[in-house]
């Protein structure tokens, strides 16, 4: 019967060392690793998909009165990628990057802004902007592109008006 | 199965005169029975006790907003016939809801009849009750798992503290609040008689994450809770993931299509492969052997990383969805996935058999935390803590999901019930494991991998039981309106935890470690603490912030 200690050192000769002098070497990470998440400012049309798939609320929308803002906060982040998944445009990219240490709490922070679209009738803002170009583009060919930069709710108050101008005339 | 759609199942029959009603639900895989209030413990008893069910774990739900009253279930298995029973008491009253106990009947369904009178106020009659999950300083009149608490309510801070007693026998050697070696909150005080451990009590639920609570919330919906159930164990989250889609897929009649059936198998796999390498690696370290530490864990980082390339993540996958999973094996991954697992089954071999062959190693482990086939049968254990003392148990093969009805594999199965079976069993299992991988790589049906098309339909029923790597996880879920209306998890420690009394007894107390890692604990669960004054040895239970020195938090 062989020794124990001679099973071990045999073993340990053939393997020899494994340990990675990270980070003076590179990390062990595969070409599938999922990282923190990339959004590209101008192709994002702030519709929002990403923020309704996102389990941990690591993207939130946050709105003030003419800009919406989509941030993507990577403290909370679980790194699963279904914003990338859900994304209607590919904006997120999903990157390799995991060394997310700081002490600046802000460094941790994405935000991508959007100005939002004034209503001409009420002078109120409403949709990101280019999700209302996109919008605009889908039905170009289409009728009504005068209510289209209204805002819902004088949309309804107009088409109210219409339609009973119609029933009056 | 092969029964009569119409007739209640043979093995039920002695129950038909007791029960009002009963239906299928599950697609045919388990069967509910209405009970009365007053036939339920007759009912538990004949399932448990002549029927021989295992018991697998019980739910309160609030049901108030559907017709106004509680309901209780109590979920048994028939290994023999794969069948899940469950049995639905209502509980009309509002206020004061209470149901009969069955725990003396069936002992094994103490803990979540604490628990459904902690979390819902359901009080167990005819049983000695005390708090189990929730802390000692939350107010005595909320209920957290009502539907009419808010999900984010926070009870206010208390100002108070009230004594506890000392254990029965003045020796304690606490073992806590954090493991030795696993790092998780538990907190065992272990009673010694010189060198012999002669009891043992187990304080435990110290980090209750509220998960179930936080899943019916309208934060979550059905695919995000997904997520969240993965986060419920950091070793097998897989699992739970899995358990838990399974559950609203069949609840909800999803079709999944058989790929994504193979890969979540395949994962399921792998994930075991590593579960029980990290094992084996701490029980090294718990009995001072490093060197076997350390070439365990150089074996598990080649799972690791072939978990992550097959998945994105090393742990955590991330890869279930309800219908399907969301990334593919494509035929490239395949050398590499083959490759890996000659060299883990290989590495795993040496490793394996260089530990068990230290002379100090296999001494410490042989005969100790012997475990009896009697006690594991009576406390219902599960995983290979059964399947070392002597129960061929494995949901596997019970009660097939997923892809491993179509696979080929042996069920380790030791009778000696010692630490060295449980290591045994563990070890044969990574072999097992990486069988079961080969074939289904190779079986595995081309096509789609997730079906985004469902709906599912409100107030439909499932029981989903999965072969963790530390044993049976039971998931129990009531579908509602774009997410769960109740999901219940039995996690397998869950299970085991009560076995480790007749394990420590009786046994040197510098075997309590090795005894206590051999379940493969994973302990999660509400932070309580003890505070000891030094100068008195008074202790009382923190409900307010200390005054004294705090020695020893458990």
């Amino acid at each position: 019967m062989v020794k124990p200690i001679l099973k071990l050192i045999t073993v340990a000769k053939e393997v020899g060392v494994v340990t990675r002098k990270y980070p003076y070497e590179s990390p062990l990470l595969t070409e599938e690793f999922r990282g923190k998440i990339e959004i590209d400012a101008s192709i994002c049309w702030g519709c929002g998909a990403c923020v309704k798939a996102c389990p941990s609320n690591a993207l939130t929308i946050r709105e003030s009165m003419d800009v919406m803002e989509l941030v993507y906060f990577a403290g909370r982040c679980i790194f699963c990628g279904r914003c990338a998944d859900v994304c209607p445009t590919g904006a997120i990219r999903v990157t390799k990057e995991f060394e997310l240490a700081t002490d600046e709490l802000e460094d941790l922070e994405q935000v991508v802004i959007h100005r939002k679209v004034k209503c001409p009738i009420c002078g109120k803002h409403f949709v990101p902007q280019p999700l209302e170009k996109y919008v605009c583009e889908k039905c170009a060919k289409g009728e009504i592109p005068t209510y289209m930069m209204v805002c819902p709710e004088c949309r309804r108050k107009v088409g109210v008006k219409k339609m009973i101008r119609c029933k009056g005339g | 199965m092969n029964q009569h759609k119409d007739l209640l199942p043979q093995r039920l029959r002695p129950l038909e005169s007791l029960i009002q009603e009963w239906r299928w639900i599950d697609k045919g895989r388990a069967v509910m029975l209405d009970v009365k209030r007053d036939k339920l413990v007759e009912v538990a008893r004949i399932l448990y006790k002549e029927i021989g069910a295992f018991f697998k774990t019980c739910a309160g739900v609030d049901e108030r907003p559907l017709w106004g009253g509680f309901a209780v279930y109590h979920i048994f298995g028939i290994d023999e016939e794969g069948l899940d029973v469950v049995i639905y008491v209502k509980i009309p009253e509002k206020d004061h809801p209470w149901v009969p106990s069955i725990v003396r009947e069936v002992p094994a369904a103490d803990w979540c009849e604490l628990e459904f009178r902690d979390m819902l106020g359901i009080d167990p009659r005819g049983r000695l009750t005390q708090r189990l999950v929730l802390p000692d300083d939350w107010p005595e009149d909320v209920k957290p798992l009502r539907k009419d608490v808010p999900y984010g309510y926070r009870p206010p801070r208390a100002e108070e503290s009230r004594p506890v007693e000392a254990g029965m026998y003045p020796s304690g050697v606490p073992v806590g609040p954090y493991h030795p070696a696993l790092h998780e909150p538990e907190y065992f005080e272990l009673y010694v008689e010189g060198e012999e451990v002669v009891d043992v009590r187990y304080r435990g639920f110290h980090v209750h994450r509220g998960i179930e609570k936080l899943a019916e919330s309208p934060r979550f919906d059905y695919n995000k809770v997904t997520f969240l159930a993965e986060r419920i164990c950091g070793i097998c989250g897989f699992v739970h993931s899995c358990a838990y889609v399974m559950a609203v897929e069949r609840a909800g009649k999803v079709e999944v299509p058989e790929r994504a059936e193979y890969i979540r198998a395949l994962l399921l796999e792998v994930e075991r492969l590593h579960s029980h390498l990290l094992w084996l690696g701490v029980a090294a370290h718990l009995l001072g052997y490093d060197a076997g530490f350390m070439h365990a864990w150089r074996v598990r980082e080649k799972t690791m990383i072939l978990a992550e390339y097959l998945t994105g993540s090393r742990k955590t996958y991330g890869m279930n969805l309800v219908g399907g999973v969301r990334k593919d094996i494509t035929p490239e991954k395949v050398p590499k996935i083959l490759r890996v697992l000659e060299e883990v089954a290989e590495g795993t071999k040496k490793v394996a058999d260089m530990i068990v062959s230290v002379p100090q190693v296999r001494k410490r482990l042989e005969g100790t935390g012997v475990l009896r086939r009697g006690d594991a049968a009576a406390l219902s254990v599960v995983g290979p803590v059964a399947r070392a003392s002597g129960l061929n148990r494995d949901i596997r093969k019970d009660y097939p999901y997923l892809a491993y009805k179509d696979v080929s594999f042996m069920v380790p199965v030791y009778s000696e019930g010692d630490n060295l079976s449980r290591t045994l069993v563990r070890v044969e299992e990574v072999f097992e494991s990486v069988e079961i991988i080969k074939q289904l790589l190779d079986r595995m049906p081309p096509g789609d991998i997730l079906n985004e098309e469902w709906d599912i339909e409100p107030g439909k029923y499932a029981v989903t039981s999965v072969e963790a790597p530390r044993g049976e996880d039971t998931h129990f879920l009531i579908t509602g309106v774009g997410r769960p209306y109740r999901w219940r998890v039995r996690a397998p420690t869950y299970a085991n935890i009560p076995a480790l009394r007749p394990m420590l007894r009786g046994q040197e107390l510098a075997d309590a470690p090795i005894t206590i890692a051999s379940i493969d604990p994973c302990f999660s669960c509400t932070d309580r603490m003890l505070v000891i004054d030094v100068r008195t040895g008074k202790r009382s239970v923190l409900v307010t912030r200390p005054k004294v020195r705090v020695v020893s938090l458990g």
